[in-house]
Order: C-alpha cells, then structure tokens, then sequence
C-alpha cells in the first residue's frame, strides 16, 4: 500500500499515462484543425475505429505493422474526403453527419471484423522503441522519456507540427480566417470549401493515425475498440481551448490521471468497491473543465456554420 | 471607368433591380441613394461579383468583364467596404491584409506585407497599426484597415456599403477626408447611404432608387434634401418639425449612479444618473456599442445591475424583472423588433397582446378570450395605421416598418406613463420613420415621459427636449435642443470634451 | 433529399472501402482453409470448440466483400441471423426439427462469454439434439435484444435463450406472451415464477479457485495482477475465487485487483496489466472480453496469463496456462431434453466440475510440472466434494 510512492512506480504511471495519452492527442490535435477551420466533425470515434481495424488487418494479412500503420492513415484520407463531401459540399447538418460516421465505422468495423478474421488474434504491431538504447544510461527520468514506442514521438512531436501549421504558415492563415469569418476570407479570395476540406482531411488523416495507434500498440483489434476515446478526444479540444498545447495538456491529464486510479487500485489504495467510481475520475474531471473554461474562449466563430455565399 | 447598363435581377417574388443603368467616372463620388430594399445592395453586390444578374452588362475602364466572384472583382480591380466589416476579429491587420495572398502552401511571411501597409497608411493618412488585432480596434479604426485592405490589392474602384452608418460625426469627416484623397488619385468611389446631409455633403452624382429601378439622376447642386427625399420615398417628406413647448411635470423615471457589466464582464455602463420628467423627451445618443444597450437593458430589468437604483414613477425597482418594472409602469420598445421586440411566427394579434396577455379581458378564468383579443388588436391596427391583410397574418411576412408599428402600438397603448424606446427607426423606410416620430410627440404632449435610445444624431435631436450623450458607458455631457449643434455633439459622441450645458440637466 | 444523398454516400464509401479491404484480404480468399485458424492444429481444444468455426468460415468467405455493402444497409444484426439458419444439419432434421436462438451481448467469436454459449450450442447441433439454430448476436443495447428475443419467439423456435444477465427486463415482459415457446436465461438464477423460463449460471469461482491455486505455485515473484471489467456478476465471481484460491495456497503471494470500469477498453486493460508488471506481478489472470489488450502485454513481458471463459491459449501460446472453460452444452442438453418432453421452464442450472459444465483446460505447448497439475485436479476434486470452499 505504501509502496505507491516510490519512484519507480510514480515513474511507471507516468509512462502509462503518456501512452494513454497518445490516441487522445492524435486524434484531439486533428480534430483541432479541423474545428479551426469551423468543421465539427463527432465522428472522431468512427473514423479511429475504421483506422484501427485497417491497421490491424492490414498488419495481420502482411505481418508488417509499417503497411499497417499505412492503411490506417489511408482510411482517415478516405474518411475526410466523404466527410468534406457530406458538410462542405452537401452542407449537411455537421452534428448529425458526425455521429452518422461514428455509427457507420461502429458497424461496420464489427462487421468487417467478425467476417474477415473472427476471434481476436494477436498481430506484432509497432513495438519498434527507437530511442530504447538512451533509456538505459539515463536512469529513470531516461525511462519515462525514452521508453516509449515510435507513434508516441510521432503523436508529441506532432504539437509543435500542428501549431507551426496553424500559425506560421499560409494555409494556417486560411484554416483561421474560414473558421472565423469564411465570408471575409471569401471575399479575398480564400477558397472556403477548399481550404475546410484539407482542414477536415487532415483532421480525419489524424484519428485514423490516432485508432491504428491504439491497434498497433496493443497488438490486437475487438468490437468498439476504441471505446469512447473519439468523443473525449473532442472534449480535450474544448478543454485545450483550440490550441495544440492546450489539447496536449488534456490528452496527458486525461491518460495520467486513468493511469494514476489504475495503479492506485494494484497498490490497493482503492479497493475494488470504490473503483467503480475512481473510474469515472478522468471523464469527471473532464466535465469540470469545460464547466469551468465554459466562456469558450476561442472557440472559432463559425464552429458547425455550413458555408453558403448567399448568407 | 464603370458601365453598368440595364442590369435586372429577380428574386423569387421580388424584382430586386429592373434596368438600372450606372455609371462612375474615374475621380468621381458617385452615390447610390434610396430606401432599405431599394435595390441597392443587390446592384452593389452584383458589382462584386456576389450575385449574378438575369440581364444587363458590366464594362470596367473600357472592357467588357464577368464579375462572377469577388476574388475576380478583386483582379478586376474593384473592392468594397461591407456595411458589416469583413475582417477575421481574431486575426491583426497585417493577417487581415494577408489572406488569399502568397501561395496556399507556403510560410506567411507578414514582413513585406507589413511594410507595405505602412506605406499605404503613410500615403492616405489611414492610421493602422499592422500588428493589432482587429478585435482590438474601435469601429473606426476597423473601416480604416478595410479601406487598407481594398487599397492594398490596388482597387481603382472602391464601394463603400453605408460606411458612414458606425461612424461618430468627426470620425465622418475623417472618412470623408480619405475619400477625397482616393478621387484625387484618379480612383472612383460608390457610395451608399440614406442619410441626405452626407450625401448632398460627399457626392459628385447621385442616382437615387426606388423599387429596384431608377427614380432620378441628379447632383448636389441641382438637389436639396427635399427633392432628393420626394425622388426616394416618391412623395413629399416633413423634415422640420415643430414641437410644442410644454413644461415638464414630475420626475418619472430616474436613473442614479448606475453600473452594469457587459457581455464580456466588462463596465458598459459607469455611474450613469438620468432623470426623466413627464412631457418630456429625453434622447440618450452615441455611437453604437457605447453602453446604451446595456443601459436600457438594466432598466427594464434583463440585465443585472451592479451598483446604483432605478427609480420609476418615484418608486425604486426593488425586483428587477421586466415583468415588474412593467407593472410599475414602464413600457418599452426594444432595439431589435425582430429578435427581442416581436415574435415573427405569432400573428400580429398575438404580437399586439404579448405583455397583457395575463390580463383581463384577454385571458378569463385562464383561457385566452379571442373575441377581446381579436377586437383589441383590430383598434390597434387601425390607431396605428399597420399595414397588414389582416390581424392573423404572421408578424414576419410585414414590412420593417409595420413590424415596428406594431411593436410601438403595443408598447403606447398600455397605459404606461414612461416609454423607454431604443432604435425606434432603424432600417426603416421613411413613411414609417416620420409616423413613429409622429407617435413620439404625440405620447409626448400626452404627458408621457420618453426615454429615447438612438444612434442617428439627427433623429435625436429632431426629437428630444434635452440630450444625453454617452461613450464608452459614460455620459459625455447633456445639451438641451435649443443649444445643441451637430458638431459640439459630434466632439462629444468621439469622447472629446466633457460638458454640461443645460442647467435642467438632472 | 439531403438525408438520401448522406445515405447513398455512406454506400459509396462502404463500397470503396469494403473493396479496399477485400484487396488486402486476397490471398485469404484464394486459400480459405489453410488461413483462417493457425492454432487448431496444435491445440489440444476439443472438436466442439473449433470444429463449427471451420464450418463457418468457407460459408463466409464464399460471399464476395463487395456484396457486404448492401448488407450493411439494413440492420446487420438481423441480417446474420438468416445467414446461420442455412447453417448444417438440416438435411439430419428429424420429424420435428428441434430450433434453438441465440441472442448475445457480444461477438460469437469473442473468446469470451458469448463464444461459450455459440460453442455450446454447436456441440448440440453436432451431437444431433439441435436440428437448427440462429443467432444475435452483438446486442449490447439491451432494448435490441428484447426486440430479438420477441421476434425469435415470434417465429416459433422451439428455445430462445438470452445470453446476458441484462436481459431479464425485457424477458419477464416477452415470456409470457408466448407460453408455447421454452426461454433459458444467463447467467442468472430467477426464473421469475414463469413456468417457460429456465435460467442457468455458472459457479466461475470454482475455476477462478482453480486458477489461483495454480497460479500461486507459479508465480516467483509472489505478485500475482487481476483484471476485471466492474465488479458486478460474473466477473466478480471468478476474480474473488481467483483471489481465495491463490492465498489459499500461499499466504505469502500478494493479489492485486484492478477493475478497468469497462468491458470494452481493451487499451485501458493493457495499461491495467502494464500497472500490475511495474507493481512486480508476474502472473496475471482477467475476466471479460477486454482482457484481450491484457495478453498481449503479458506476451511482450514473458508474464503468465490465467484465463477465463474460454479457451484463450490462442492469444499467447508462450504465456497462456490455462483457462476455466464454460461448457454449456452441459446445461443446455438438460434443457433440450426437458423442452422436448413437455417441461417448458421453471428450473435453475448452475454448473460446476460435477458432469462437465466447468472444466480447467492447460496448455500443452507450456511445460507445467507434474505436482502443479496434480494439486490442480485435487483442488477440483475437493472443491466438488466440499472439502474446499471458495467462501461463495
């Protein structure tokens, strides 16, 4: 019981909840450029199953993770590109169209599941550690930050890639402007449609990343795998105010403080009978956030707006 | 420069524009003059590519062009200023200024765009920081990086959508200013606006519309206000007004040391002390966004106050809810008929009994009594003159200018001894401006005491027996009728000077 | 017209995708036998457990994927049962072919709790008692197993069972209104005083114990790690066995539990084992279909995995020990039998080691002494006389 606080298991709960983290910060970063732009898209959670389950089955039919990995990123292509033709081009109603995606990669990654491989068979998925070789000579901080595998560097070193983009470049400069004002950006020019469609890709490309991840992390793909991280993910995006760093600070908190109930539980700190209610720690915590931070400050002014030329 | 020749487009319903023909020369303030839904609006934007016409052609220095986007309006080298700014707030100048240019791929290098700006504000005097944001800027300020804007990309003709209409009067004459200096640089300009001052002040030409055709073509030499009004509106208007001098009775609403927050938490409206006495009109007047808002909203009771009492019929508001401050007899015209002052999917009965609804004869034994309602709401119509088919017609499907009437007859017919009446004309057509003017005095030589709300300078001071000018959430200074002037109220609208002229100010 | 076109869209997608995933699928459909399962042959698994899945497969691969889109279009769910009806054995149908139906929380093929009773009732269809059988499967939304459950009554199948403890609600209300048709509800043990509803359980302590006696002769470390999904019900049952059983048999051995709050977050089920490896367990056991994500953080870290449910030496050949395996078609032939001769409900089954229902099947390939295997049989002997108790 009083074994929790030492180092190495403060240090191993740490390294949980950064791996927690990783699906959440994947698809949250790109969810995030996507809302920049004004596109909510609350299919996140589809789109990650549907980049799991390609990951995974590619993975198994090839033996290689890396074509795996491949897949998953080319299902969130093709999951943003139907997305940007049902909201941008058709102007469906965005809330609706998102959980009409979620539905779709639910059934559909079940289905493809339960015919194409049946029970559950373990996959070697990305277990590559690259900087491994470091963790041994830099004792235990070395082990928190050099333990992981290549998609978490991927995922982190995607904060400062996503913010660069949104502030630094020309596309950024659109992303901004269309989710503010898309009729200003129009009247310069700007090709609304254009740009909220590579928003979307993007975004889309990024959940897909974010389910093979999951996949390829834990070797294996079953039913609902993803089991609701694609909703908090959209919560993280509110909880981090639109900004990479905001939602990263989310995505670490979030896996953290799950990491944090579960190993409490092993040191039994918490007992079984509590756990139940430990357990809704990281989703509580959520609610208060936004309750908090509930000004929205940041928000992008034409969140969920169809863009007509008319209005 | 520009021909625009027998341009005609129909909406469903609505001819919005039927031949009109345009033309602008280089150098020249060519205005387009007429009432809401005139046409205007379709015909400049139409120019800019946002709309198509069903016919007609558009020439641009010499050659024949399609207009079919405004990006390719922007190539041609036409801009335009919206009537609401089209900046990203959260963007600054320079970003602003950036977007659509440079490749969709590549960094936003601000640097060269920066400069350029500077120069271009050197060149006009158009003072813009290029590194603030636009959320940052006062409405001024913001028209000036939209002008910036136009003149970045090198417009030579540049429509300016009822600029004038956010502008206090010196920030008018700066504009006006601007303007000028573009004509000299061999740049045509399209004006709008309705307000005849300005527009007999800053045109050339003036091409005045009346449903969505030509009604006259004309200059300010050739015009006066009255001929250029009789071309808009199609018959002769009343500008001057006489009004009976009376003297004021008892204080019926008076307002001490009031302090209300914003939307923003911020202090719109600091320590604000008004008295208004029965017969009177009281006109509280500024630029938009200057705390008025927040001030009626506080009297009625849909705002919290934070400091400072309410007193009405000498009483003090002790439950600030609208429902209660009615009762104490308080009525009010709220500034958006649409969005707070009616219901547009209720029928104009409906509308009228909105705040008496509760009350006998409307509702007996709980169940609405349509017979009282329907012969009540009959009267109304014809007091006030509201045009409409019938009293089940929906509110929605009448024009600007009966929805308000029917706002206004509800509000006047109450019983209630003090009016508190915001924006009673804007974006109305005249006919129905002067009526409700008409109304005004009308309630005040009744012995009403009126709060009036406005932000057209002329409107309050046509009206108003004292004035009350208000900036950022303070009153600048109070001036009675008979000393009030246009410029000295201007300063005061811009935050310049702090005066007290009146000694019946209370 | 906004709705239809989303719709067609969602097709086309479908379409695409399905054509993509069929691509990569190639070479399984060209050589659908050799594929699909490289664990049968090895596996000491009985012929009940693999043998329908074998039946199964080359009957689904036979579909080509693009024909799966219009499928999808309507329910899915309903859409499997027919699927399963053209399923074996019909031609063996005696004068009054025998139908049994299915409705299950989760997949068939879960390795887990609806895997044991899909098995069971294979068995029963090799054995002959059942002529014909279909399945819903998937219905984790309880209203939809209620309209399942309805609409196989409904058809006039003989049996209907309803796999899931959540689904007594809609079962008390649907029982009664077809008094002609036999329900067999689990786990559970209220039969509502309905006289055509059985209700069977499984004592999954008495395996748990099992597991625990063993696993505490195993571990080196004496740390042994639980994983369960909440602490409700079955899950419950097997991991507070799991825990008598191992300090049971050592006092000294330390079991901690952790319940992940989910039967389906298989990533947080890894990072619970990660937990329980960095706590310096080095065996670990769990209960419920997320326990996937647990195996194979036990493979990466040469960590002994106990299982439950069913056989689950498939998820890690290396670490798999072995499994308390559910066997149904000990209650269910009970059932049948009853059914046929007139009796429609009324009764309560658990099952335990005593005629088979519950059985501790080990790992061949894993190398586990002879006295470990011996006390494991003396721990089932004993639980079944009574000399043992699980304190349940």
């Amino acid at each position: 019981m009083n074994d929790f606080f030492t180092v190495s298991i403060i240090i191993a709960t740490l390294a949980s909840g950064i791996r927690l983290a990783v699906p959440f910060l994947l698809a949250a970063l790109g969810e995030a450029v996507g809302q920049r732009a004004g596109v909510l898209n609350l299919g996140v959670e589809g789109v990650m199953l549907i980049g799991a389950f390609s990951a995974y089955y590619a993975a198994l039919e090839t033996g290689s993770a890396a074509f795996g990995l491949l897949m998953g990123l080319a299902s969130g292509v093709a999951m943003g590109l139907v997305y940007a033709l049902i909201t941008v081009v058709m102007h469906a109603e965005q809330g609706i169209s998102g959980i009409g995606i979620y539905l779709f990669g639910l059934g559909f990654t079940d289905l493809l599941f339960q015919k194409q491989v049946g029970t559950p068979k373990p996959i070697s998925g990305l277990q590559a550690k690259p900087f491994d070789w470091l963790a041994e000579d830099t004792g235990r901080a070395g082990e928190l930050l050099f333990s992981h595998t290549v998609l978490t560097y991927v995922a982190f070193l995607l904060v400062p890639v996503v913010y660069w983009l949104i502030t630094r470049t020309t596309f950024g400069l659109n992303v901004r402007a269309v989710g503010e004002n898309p009729q200003a950006a129009d009247t310069l020019g700007v090709s609304v449609n254009g740009i909220r469609t590579a928003a979307i890709v993007i975004g889309n490309t990024m959940a897909g990343l974010a389910g093979a991840a999951l996949a390829l992390e834990i070797g294996i793909f079953q039913q609902n795998l993803t089991a609701g991280r694609g909703f908090i993910a959209i919560a993280l995006v509110y909880f981090g105010a639109w900004r990479p760093v905001g939602v990263m600070a989310g995505s670490l908190l979030f896996g953290i403080v799950s990491s944090t109930v579960l190993q409490l539980q092993v040191q039994d700190v918490i007992s079984g009978s509590v756990s139940s209610i430990a357990n809704m720690a990281p989703a509580v915590l959520t609610v208060i956030v936004l309750v908090v931070v509930s000004r929205r400050i940041g928000q992008p002014a034409a969140l969920t707006r169809p863009f007509t030329r008319d209005s | 420069m520009l021909e625009m020749q027998g341009i005609t487009k129909r909406f469903p319903g609505v001819v919005a524009n039927e031949d009109v023909d345009f033309t602008v020369l280089p150098g020249q303030v060519h205005t387009l003059l007429g009432e809401n839904g005139a046409g205007k609006s379709t015909l400049v934007k139409i120019l800019y590519g946002l709309y198509h016409p069903d016919e007609g052609s558009i020439t641009f220095e010499g050659s024949p062009v399609n207009i079919y986007s405004p990006s390719v309006a922007i190539r041609t080298g036409i801009g335009m200023i919206h009537q609401h700014f089209m900046l990203v707030d959260t963007l600054t100048v320079a970003e602003n200024v950036a977007l659509g240019l440079g490749k969709p791929l590549g960094l936003a290098n601000l640097q060269p765009i920066r400069r350029r700006i500077r120069e271009v504000s050197e060149e006009f005097g158009l003072h813009v920081d290029p590194d603030t944001y636009i959320w940052q800027m006062a409405v001024g300020e913001r028209q000036r990086a939209e002008i910036l804007k136009a003149l970045y990309r090198n417009v030579r003709l540049l429509v300016l959508d009822e600029p004038t209409a956010v502008l206090t009067p010196p920030e008018v004459t700066d504009l006006f200013v601007t303007l000028r200096q573009l004509t000299a640089d061999g740049r045509g300009l399209v004006f709008i606006s309705h307000k005849l001052n300005e527009v007999m002040e800053i045109s050339d030409e003036i091409t005045v519309l009346r449903d969505g055709k030509v009604s006259g073509r004309t200059t300010p030499a050739e015009s006066s206000r009255e001929s250029l009004a009789m071309m808009m509106v199609g018959r002769p208007v009343e500008f001057t007004r006489t009004i009976a001098d009376q003297t004021p009775g008892e204080p019926k609403l008076e307002v001490q040391n009031l302090r209300v927050r914003g939307d923003r938490g911020e202090l719109a409206v600091h320590d604000v002390n008004i008295d208004v006495r029965a017969g009177e009109i009281v006109g509280i007047v500024g630029v938009s966004g200057n705390g008025q808002r927040e001030l009626a909203e506080a009297i009625i009771g849909l705002r919290e106050i934070e400091s400072g009492q309410v007193n009405v019929d000498g009483d003090p508001v002790k439950t600030p809810t609208p429902k209660h401050v009615r009762a104490m007899g308080l009525a009010y015209v709220p500034e958006e008929r649409m969005k707070y002052g009616s219901i547009g999917d209720f029928t104009v009965a409906e509308n009228l009994i909105l705040v008496d609804y509760d009350q006998a004869p409307y509702v007996r034994n709980g169940l609405l009594s349509f017979n009282s309602i329907e012969e009540r709401s009959e009267q109304l119509v014809g007091d006030y003159s509201i045009r409409t088919p019938n009293t089940s017609t929906l509110t929605r499907k009448l024009s600007g200018g009966n929805i308000q009437k029917v706002v206004i007859a509800r509000e006047f017919s109450g019983g209630a001894e003090t009016l508190l009446v915001a924006q009673p004309t804007r974006g109305i057509d005249i006919g129905a401006a002067e009526y409700i003017h008409e109304q005004l005095l009308i309630q005040r030589s009744q012995g009403k005491a009126i709060l009036l709300i406005s932000e057209d300078l002329d409107e309050v001071m046509a009206l108003s027996d004292r004035l009350v000018v208000m900036y950022e959430g303070s009153v600048m200074g109070r001036v009675s009728r008979e000393e009030a002037t246009i410029e000295q109220v201007g300063l005061l609208m811009s935050g310049v000077g702090e005066l007290e002229i009146s000694p019946v100010a209370g | 017209m906004k709705p239809r076109l989303v719709f067609k869209l969602l097709l086309a997608l479908l379409a695409v995708f399905a054509l993509a995933v069929a691509g990569c699928g190639n070479d399984d459909d060209d050589a659908p036998a050799a594929e699909p399962a490289p664990a049968p042959a090895e596996e000491e698994a009985p012929m009940e457990e693999e043998a329908p899945m074998e039946e199964e497969a080359p009957m689904e691969e036979e579909a080509p994927m693009e024909e799966e889109a219009p499928m999808e279009e309507e329910a899915p769910m309903e859409e499997e049962a027919p699927m399963e009806e053209e399923a074996p054995m019909e031609e063996e149908a005696p004068m009054e072919p025998f139908r049994v139906a299915v409705v299950a929380p989760s997949a068939s093929n879960d390795l887990a709790f609806t895997q044991s009773m899909f098995d069971a009732v294979n068995a029963l269809v090799d054995s002959g008692q059942i002529a014909e059988f279909a399945i819903t499967d998937g219905t984790f939304i309880v209203e939809d197993a209620g309209a399942a459950i309805r609409g196989y009554a409904d058809e006039g199948y003989d049996l209907v069972i309803a796999h899931g403890s959540q689904y007594g609600g809609p079962l008390q209300e649907i029982a009664p209104d077809f008094p002609d048709v036999s329900f067999a509800w689990g786990t559970a043990v209220d039969t509502f005083g309905l006289p055509n509803v059985y209700s069977y359980s499984v004592r999954s302590d008495l395996g748990g114990y099992v597991n625990g006696v063993v696993a505490a002769q195993l571990t080196e470390s004496n740390v042994i790690g639980v994983i369960g999904p909440i602490e409700v019900g079955d899950a419950k049952l097997y991991v507070d066995g799991f825990a008598t059983g191992a300090t049971a048999q050592n006092p000294d051995v330390e079991v901690n539990i952790v319940y992940t709050g989910s039967f389906a977050d298989v990533a947080l089920a890894a990072e619970a084992a990660q937990s329980h490896i960095s706590a310096g367990a080095d065996v670990l056991t769990g209960s419920a279909q997320m326990v996937v994500g647990a195996t194979g953080v036990a493979q990466e870290n040469g960590v002994l995995w106990f299982g439950t449910q069913a056989n689950q030496t498939p998820l890690g050949e290396d670490i798999v020990v072995a499994s308390q395996v559910y066997r149904w078609e000990v209650v269910l032939s009970q059932v049948v039998e009853q059914v046929k001769a007139g009796t429609l409900g009324g009764e309560t089954f658990i099952m335990t080691f005593e005629g088979g229902g519950l059985d501790i099947q080990f790992n061949d390939a894993m190398d586990i002494p002879a006295d470990v295997l011996a006390s494991a049989q003396a721990t089932i002997d004993g639980l079944s006389d009574g000399s043992i108790s699980t304190g349940q």
